[in-house]
């Protein structure tokens, strides 16, 4: 009696009470699940782009994140970057207005 | 692979912002540019439409600064500006690099170097000067 069920009985046990299951049975449950979904679908705001991008997984807290973390990274690069380009445009305009000959810089 | 697509596609939209700023701009035709701007940049307007992208925006933008220079700074802007687009990109960072080692010279030891500049300059316009003064030999018989 306390031989332990492996996964497989299991399995075959469900898949045998499957093969009993009326055809009437069948067909309450499939309406009761089509009802299921359509109360699911009407009750969650987030169903649509929420759910096709995954932020409705229990892992979208991480998703956010991961998001921010990109945008941040980008943003932060992109600024730097532009930075640079300030500084060699406000570079360049010194020397093109300073006293001294280019050569002076470049030999 | 469904599961990384909105990280992904935030990735790709935010690099691909990124990249269209910093290649930015397609080269910008010389007939394109404003009267003003034309009329700043003339010494470059023979070459202006195959120098490259990157000097190109530089040169715009000392353009945009150009009516708030001075008198004598314009008139070494447009003296120099021509040489400066005939170097290479690699001589104008080597260029920039020296400049602003030299911006952080004391002042005392700049003034020094400039005016031995001077001399050199001053030199150098005396022997012009007198080259062309000096009548040309006159043919041996």
């Amino acid at each position: 009696m306390n031989q332990k069920l492996q996964p497989e009985h299991i399995q075959q046990m469900l898949d045998n009470s499957l093969e009993q299951i009326g055809p009437s049975t069948l067909a309450r449950l499939r309406h009761a699940r089509e009802q299921a979904l359509a109360r699911h679908d009407a009750a969650s705001p987030a169903s649509g782009w929420a759910a096709k991008w995954h932020f409705d997984t229990p892992h979208y807290k991480f998703r956010y994140f991961a998001v921010a973390t990109v945008f941040a990274a980008v943003l932060f690069s992109g600024m730097t970057y532009w930075q640079h380009v300030h500084e060699a445009t406000e570079v360049d305009v010194a020397i093109l207005t300073d006293e001294l000959p280019i050569e002076v810089y470049v030999d | 692979m469904a599961r990384t697509g909105f990280p992904g596609f935030v990735l790709g939209i935010a690099l691909l912002l990124q990249a269209g700023l910093v290649s930015a701009a397609p080269l910008v035709a010389w007939a394109k540019l404003t009267p003003a701007q034309q009329e700043i940049l003339r010494p470059v307007a023979a070459e202006w439409d195959t120098l490259p992208n990157k000097l190109q925006k530089n040169l715009l933008y000392a353009a945009k600064r150009y009516p708030a220079l001075t008198p004598e700074e314009k008139q070494r802007f447009n003296v120099k500006l021509e040489k400066w687009s005939k170097l290479t990109p690699e001589q104008r960072k080597r260029a920039r690099e020296k400049f602003q080692a030299f911006s952080k010279v004391p002042e005392a030891e700049r003034e020094k170097v400039k005016q031995m500049v001077r001399e050199q300059e001053a030199k150098k316009a005396e022997t012009a000067a007198a080259a062309s003064s000096v009548p040309p030999a006159a043919p041996s018989p």
